[in-house]
């Protein structure tokens, strides 16, 4: 038992130094690794932690903004049909009052027309009854002036009727 | 598109290249054999410059005392826990210098590696012990494993001091006869160790050849120290955190007195007294084994890494160069096994510790 350690090389003062150079070593390394890099792991797993709570706002966020605008856009497309409806409903009706009123317009002159023409007519009948009636007069004049049988007379209102006519060719 | 053009050669050299790195390593195989133990014994006919011969090694377990300093001797060990010390500082003082955010790679290294075991840490120990125990893990594991890998330097176990000391007078001088290249000389052995006798100033005195630097795992002394420590810091814990419940663990005898007393009131219970006396005996044990988890860290670091040390030394000189290699890379591969088992079982025992047996058992 007595060689057993002189032989491993025990040695109180340098096992003594070697717990002290650990020691100093455990010391030393507390202060410049350990504590800044334990510093450091958790300053980024804390800023990993705040940009991944960051990122998942920011997701929430943009897919409520595209909420957002896809209601405003369902909206506007909405209002847009609307409009559009309204807009043909508005031009059928104006269509159709135009239509309308062109009818309407139409009769008008039509009807007008036919009031001129009747007019004109009833104008020209009574023209021709009075230049008959001149005439009348004008033959019976002339029959009056000569005895005439009633061949003669007939010739006469023929002849003056002849005359008339190619005098109103004149 | 155009065919990428094939590059001719092989392991990324052209054949030319390839042939002479070949030839190279042929030769420096050849050669280191030949100058090796093995090919010394082998071929004795072939002489080799002596400068290439490779003495037989003489491992020896007791660091040797370099110098004294202030009174204290100061061993090659020592030099080289030192020199892991001062390398350690060094690095931690340049990666933790300018921390950055963003890590460079020296710093990303050493986060990872940091980092790594502070998640072993909290793995085994827990988020707020880990925390705690971390240091001084950290510590144990860094030293032990730099104290490995540093020792396999170039440099270490190669560089001697001499030193020239009076024979003693009871010492047991021999001769040598002519061997080789070696001319006939006289031996003394002193302590185990031989020592070749040298002529100066017409006095005969023995010439002491030491190793300046030696692997400080490989000295009995570091290993025990680190143990020492660790056996401290696992008890500072359990009393720490446990108080008296921490030392009840391995003085139990409560039960048992308890149970004598209700003797003498009449209430006799064979089978408490037992569980008692068992309860004093396993104690025994656990105490017993505290002290015996010393000498195991210690033996197990201890011959490891000099038996490493000894297979690098015997495979140089066996065949030089070459064979030993190999044995680097596993030495490192051990070496880094033997700090993660130091720190970790430490850190086991701590965890152990601070956690209360009761708390267990209910």
């Amino acid at each position: 038992m007595e060689e057993l350690p002189l032989k491993l090389g025990i040695n109180l003062p340098v096992l003594i130094t070697q717990v002290v150079t650990f020691v100093i070593l455990l010391v030393i390394l507390r202060f410049v690794a350990y504590k800044p890099i334990m510093r450091m792991l958790d300053e980024r797993s804390k800023r990993v932690k705040d940009s991944m709570e960051q990122a998942e706002a920011v997701r929430q966020q943009s897919a409520r903004a595209e909420e957002e605008v896809r209601k405003q856009l369902e909206a506007a497309s909405r209002e847009g049909q609307e409009r559009i409806a309204r807009a043909v409903r508005a031009g059928e009706e104006v269509k159709q009052k135009a239509e309308e009123e062109a009818r309407k317009e139409a009769d008008a002159l039509v009807k007008r027309a036919r009031t001129a023409i009747q007019q004109e007519r009833d104008d020209a009948i009574s023209e021709v009854r009075r230049e008959f009636a001149d005439l009348t007069v004008l033959a019976a004049g002339k029959v009056i002036e000569r005895s005439l049988d009633k061949e003669q007379h007939r010739d006469i209102i023929e002849k003056v009727l002849e005359e008339s006519i190619t005098h109103k060719k004149d | 598109m155009t065919e990428p053009r094939k590059r001719s050669g092989c392991l990324g050299c052209s054949f030319p290249v390839l042939i002479i790195i070949v030839v190279v390593f042929l030769g420096i195989v050849v050669i280191g054999f030949l100058a090796g133990g093995i090919g010394q014994k082998m071929f004795p006919g072939v002489s080799l410059p002596s400068w290439l011969i490779v003495p037989r090694p003489e491992p020896h377990l007791p660091a040797p005392q370099l110098f004294h300093l202030f009174g204290l001797p100061i061993t090659n060990s020592m030099l080289a826990g030192w020199l892991t010390l001062v390398f350690l500082v060094v690095i931690g003082w340049a990666v933790t210098r300018r921390m950055k955010l963003i890590p460079g790679r020296l710093q990303a290294a050493f986060e990872f590696l940091l980092g790594w075991i502070y998640d072993l840490c909290k793995s085994i120990a827990g988020e707020e012990n880990g925390r705690r125990f971390f240091p001084v893990v950290c510590t144990i594991f860094l030293f032990v494993l730099f104290n490995a890998w540093l020792s396999l330097i170039p440099g270490f176990g190669s560089i001697e001091t001499i030193k020239y000391e009076g024979i003693p007078p009871e010492a047991q001088i021999s001769v040598v006869p002519a061997e080789g290249n070696q001319p006939e000389h006289k031996v003394v052995m002193v302590d185990d160790k031989e020592h070749e006798i040298v002529l100066i100033n017409g006095e005969e005195v023995m010439e002491i050849k030491e190793e300046l630097i030696r692997g400080a795992n490989t000295d009995v002394n570091t290993p025990l120290a680190i143990a020492f420590f660790s056996f401290v810091f696992v008890a500072f814990f359990g009393l720490k955190t446990l108080g008296m419940g921490w030392l009840k663990q391995y003085f139990n005898f409560g039960p048992f007195f308890r149970s004598i007393g209700r003797t003498f009131k009449g209430k006799f219970n064979l089978m408490d007294i037992f569980s008692g006396g068992i309860g004093i005996f396993v104690g025994g044990l656990e105490f017993l084994s505290m002290f015996i988890r010393v000498i195991s860290f210690t033996f197990r670091l201890f011959g490891n890494m000099t038996a490493g040390e000894i297979l690098l030394l015997i495979a140089a000189f066996l065949v030089p160069w070459v064979m030993a290699l190999p044995f680097y890379g596993l030495e490192l591969l051990i070496g880094f096994i033997q700090a993660l088992i130091f720190s970790l079982l430490t850190l086991v025992f701590v965890t152990m510790a601070v956690t209360s047996h009761s708390e267990e058992a209910h």
